[in-house]
């Protein structure tokens, strides 16, 4: 695990939030709203499924 | 608009005039197909749980047979198979740790240690993923293998897939037979969230005497995850509520000194969240909560369906009432070992007290249990519409 991961808080509704994976893609030639929201839709069904386990 | 269409809608005006503590055309009735109807369709609990096309028949051909307006679902809570892929030590399901038409089992331990608080608060979501996942699941006993990765791929598959099957089936018994379902997103009280599956009863009220601070702490920390998880995602519906189960609130898990501490706060907070984005909770107080109904009091005004399993029925709709749509009053107790005529004297009786001025919906007091008998839950549904007249 790096040192940025660990310094990692996620907010409720989000696992791994965009800004962190934008900053390492470098440069983002293509329409970054277009892949931001597919990320945080999948990033929000892997916080459902994290939080599921918990909430029984 | 088609028949069924007009059904719906007309389904949707009761219940949402109810929830806003208004008076409908008939008192709302709330309705599910619960474990007991697999007694009654030749199938072990075990085929229901695991077969969902299975269990979602026996809905498809009760449902035009039946006179209700809300739906709380079919008799499954969850998709055992999901389990097996991640080895969950949660449950124990029919056919596997208990047996083929037993009822499943919660499995309750420790499995948040003491040493864990301070990482959980500091971080929930991370914690859950990188140390509560591994503990409950025994094909996560070491990250990174093939098994771990397998297992989390299946699990998240199964989660998709059980979820796209369910929306599914909810799509066909709306369009086919008007039904409104009962409610949208899930969550719980902080405290419970924290005492259920996290910490355990023994370790929860342990840590009340021992380490009180770490309890406030992390309910605080839980409480906008808990917001999150019943707003069921940014823009989702509205209309609904989302469903909270609460479990250690109710009286006498702990004194009133204790649940004004520890419980309430966080709660209360995760209402208020809810409702600030316009999201209702579908209060679902098993057990009895007649000594904190003076607080339940103090939140904005109909943002909770208070739901009366044991609760004092009169109390409830004295100090609740008007404010807050009340729902329930049928025992469960009452639909396994009543009789259908004591089961219409009882719903006679329940809206005679609380339904005269609206802002009731006649339920069964909390979630009915397998061995209950058919007879009764028809008689209940029966006698809801005869007297339900407003």
């Amino acid at each position: 695990m790096s040192e940025k991961e660990k310094l990692l808080v996620p907010a409720p509704g989000v696992c791994v939030p965009w800004e962190v994976k934008m900053e390492e893609f470098g440069t983002f030639p293509g329409n970054e709203e277009i892949a931001k929201k597919e990320w945080e839709k999948l990033d929000d069904f892997a916080y459902n499924y994290i939080w599921f386990w918990a909430q029984r | 608009m088609n028949e069924q269409e007009m059904l719906y809608q007309k389904k949707l005006e009761r219940y949402t005039i109810a929830m806003d503590c208004g008076k409908p055309d008939v008192v709302p009735v709330m309705f599910g197909i619960g474990e007991w109807a697999g007694r009654y369709t030749g199938n072990t609990l075990q085929e229901i749980y695991y077969d969902l096309e299975k269990s979602n028949s026996i809905v498809n051909e009760m449902l035009p047979g039946l006179d209700f307006d809300v739906f709380k679902g079919g008799p499954t809570l969850w998709w055992p198979p999901m389990f097996d892929a991640m080895g969950s030590k949660l449950y124990k399901f029919p056919g596997i740790g208990v047996e083929e038409n037993s009822t499943f089992q919660f499995n309750e331990q420790e499995y948040m240690k003491v040493e864990d608080y301070d990482e959980f608060t500091a971080s929930p979501t991370e914690w859950l993923a990188t140390h509560y996942l591994p503990r409950i699941s025994s094909e996560l006993a070491n990250p990174g293998s093939y098994r771990a990765t397998v297992a989390l791929i299946k699990g998240a598959a199964a989660f998709a897939i059980s979820g796209g099957v369910m929306g599914a089936a909810w799509g066909k018994w709306t369009v086919e037979h008007g039904v409104v379902g009962q409610t949208t997103g899930f969550t719980k009280a902080p405290f419970d969230t924290l005492g259920d599956a996290l910490r355990g009863m023994k370790g929860i009220l342990l840590d009340l005497r021992r380490r009180p601070e770490k309890v406030l702490g992390a309910c605080d920390s839980i409480t906008p995850h808990n917001v999150n998880c019943g707003l069921a995602g940014a823009g989702a519906d509205r209309r609904f509520p989302c469903f909270a189960p609460l479990h250690r609130g109710a009286y006498p898990f702990l004194n009133p000194q204790q649940w004004d501490t520890f419980y309430w706060p966080s709660l209360k907070a995760t209402i208020e969240g809810l409702w600030a984005q316009g999201k209702r909770m579908l209060f679902y107080a098993e057990g009895d909560w007649t000594p904190y109904l003076e607080k339940i009091a103090e939140l904005p005004d109909k943002s909770i369906i208070f739901q009366i399993d044991t609760t004092d029925a009169k109390k409830a709709k004295e100090i609740l009432g008007g404010r807050f749509c009340l729902q329930g009053g049928v025992p469960t107790t009452l639909l396994t070992y009543g009789t259908p005529e004591k089961v219409k004297e009882h719903v006679k009786r329940v809206i005679d007290e609380l339904a005269g001025d609206g802002g009731f919906i006649l339920d069964s007091g909390g979630v009915v249990m397998g061995d209950a008998k058919k007879e009764n839950v028809f008689a209940m549904l029966e006698a809801a519409r005869e007297y339900g007249v407003y």
